[in-house]
């Protein structure tokens, strides 16, 4: 059977039908660069936080000013605070503008990941004195910071 | 003799119990960042709470009711609402924050998860805050505070630059990096989390408790007068010492661990030991004048028995109210909600209802009814109406602040 439908019922899936179109345009625009930048600048900014925190967390400890389980929760946050930084960058789509810079940025902030872990290591383990390590925590935290001005 | 005792007790207890989770963190964040060109913000926030809590208290000891129960029948059960409303969830926010404050400071000795901890800490809390004296509360709790002197001692061990923090105290020492929004937010923040409302409605509620008349005006005085203003002290040591060790190295504090740091690397292990010990006594001691001030602000609007003095069987609704914003504290931290974001955001919200809070009280300090003779002088009305102003405005940006800003992140 068919019926007739009334014009403000029209109306409005026309209405509606428009709305889901231009929605779904806006989920597909273009990356936005400057958006991208600002988050790429905050990423780095926490990320070399978080190196210089588990450098300063490890430096305490090997002078022994603070006890294992104080250190171990300190350099653990800084870990997962730093792969927060990286998964949260990573997740966004790279916008054509910056399609040469995000690899290097990326891959800046996996080191730092990756560097924080090896403290975190460190921490769990007791030894606290790597001169190799803090040096290596140093100079990433100074790259993250150059990189994100 | 005795009464010297008292004064010295009240004030030391002010001292210790000032300073509680939003207090530690917004400090140390605001330090790390900003250096001390935030701290002329800490002095406004304690000059704010020093004149309503003088107010309040005074209300408590010379009509012997606390702030809501004479709210709602001074201004009428509607604004009373809207009074107990704003207070109300502000408070409970901070109650979460504080409860997530003590299992990250349990967190700090054991290394076990602070969301594990949270069922254990909840417990204690409503345990204390059914079983023990509110005496002992507030005494012992709040003279263990006092380990946060750690943080005043460690600055002085770091060495720091005394020149440079006092030439940053001025706001045109501002990080160049950081935007004035920021700054203006993390100002808000500060001044939100060093006027809390929930220290009002506990120091008068707390008043009543302990059966304050006006013979007492001089210790309650006293008590705010020297213990805020130490207690605004320690903030600014907070900051300071997060200041000198974090902003050279670009440090951004986010864990309660972070704000640990510097007194580990001024004092050594002892130090540090005493601090985190401070960390547990502040947050422990503002979970139960949290607590207690949820029970105080429902129980004093809707007119049913109140008080720690009150056996808890003739105060059955008001202990039923602390046992179930205690499971709702815990059970909104089990969800794994980061206790740090809920003081920051508690913070904020603190800035956003002081109006609501601070409005009620002037207004009543202002009754000769309840007051007589005590009523508020020139002096006390004029620096009510210019701390409305200021707190209007404060509340009037916060939330603008905090979406433009991101939260403070620029």
């Amino acid at each position: 059977m068919k019926c007739s439908q009334r014009p403000a019922v029209v109306a409005v899936r026309l209405v509606a039908s428009l709305l889901v179109l231009l929605t779904g345009c806006g989920v597909v625009s273009e990356p936005d660069a400057t958006a991208w930048d600002q988050h790429a600048v905050q990423a780095l900014t926490d990320a070399a936080s978080q190196v210089a925190t588990a450098r300063l967390a490890l430096e305490a400890a090997g002078d022994g000013r603070t006890w294992p389980t104080y250190t171990t929760v300190l350099v653990a946050e800084a870990e997962e605070a730093a792969g927060t930084a990286e998964e949260d960058l990573a997740r966004l789509q790279v916008p054509p503008e910056r399609a040469d810079a995000a690899p290097e940025v990326l891959d800046l902030l996996g080191r730092a990941v990756d560097l924080v872990a090896e403290a975190r290591a460190h921490a769990v383990a007791g030894t606290y004195d790597d001169r190799a390590l803090l040096d290596a925590l140093d100079r990433l935290s100074d790259d993250l910071r150059q990189a994100a001005p | 003799m005795k009464r010297y005792f008292a004064v010295l007790l009240g004030i030391l207890t002010a001292i210790g119990g000032f300073v509680d989770i939003g207090d530690l963190v917004t400090n140390a964040q605001v330090g790390a960042r900003f250096g001390t060109s935030l701290a002329w913000v800490v002095l406004m926030g304690v000059i704010g709470i020093c004149v309503f809590a003088e107010m309040s208290g005074r209300v408590a000891a010379v009509s012997g009711r606390a702030t809501f129960d004479l709210v709602r029948e001074r201004l009428g059960p509607r604004i009373g609402f809207l009074n107990l409303v704003g207070s109300m969830l502000v408070t409970l926010l901070t109650f979460i924050a504080e409860i997530g404050g003590v299992a990250l400071a349990l967190q700090l000795v054991s290394s076990v998860h602070h969301v594990l901890l949270v069922p254990f800490v909840a417990v204690a809390v409503w345990l204390v805050l059914w079983r023990a004296k509110f005496s002992s509360i507030e005494n012992v709790l709040g003279l263990m505070g006092l380990a946060l002197i750690g943080f005043a001692v460690a600055l002085w061990q770091l060495g720091p630059d005394w020149g440079g923090l006092a030439a940053g105290l001025s706001p045109a020492e501002k990080p160049g990096a950081e935007g004035w929004a920021t700054y203006a937010f993390f100002g808000v923040a500060l001044f939100g989390a060093a006027m809390t409302p929930y220290e009002v409605f506990f120091f008068s509620s707390g008043g009543v408790e302990e059966r304050w008349t006006a013979k007492d005006l001089g210790v309650m005085r006293a008590n705010v007068l020297i213990g805020f203003p130490l207690g605004g002290v320690l903030s600014v040591a907070i900051a300071a010492s997060a200041a000198t060790l974090f902003l050279p190295a670009g440090v951004a504090v986010e864990t309660l661990g972070q704000v640990g740091l510097p007194v580990a690397v001024g004092l050594g292990k002892i130090g540090l030991a005493i601090v985190v010990l401070g960390f547990f006594a502040a947050t422990f001691g503002a979970a139960c004048e949290t607590g207690l001030s949820t029970g105080y602000s429902l129980a004093q609007y809707f007119g049913f028995p109140w008080g720690k003095f009150v056996r808890p069987r003739e105060a059955a609704g008001f202990h039923l109210i602390l046992l179930v914003v205690t499971v709702i504290a815990a059970g909104v931290l089990l969800t794994g909600v980061d206790p740090i974001m809920v003081t920051e955001v508690s913070v904020v919200f603190s800035a956003v209802a002081l109006p609501l809070t601070y409005f009620p009280i002037l207004v009543v300090a202002n009754d000769p009814d309840y007051l007589g003779e005590h009523v508020n002088g020139r002096l006390a009305n004029l620096l009510g109406v210019v701390y409305l102003l200021i707190i209007t405005i404060a509340s009037l940006a916060a939330i603008p602040l905090m979406v433009v800003t991101s939260m403070g992140q620029g």
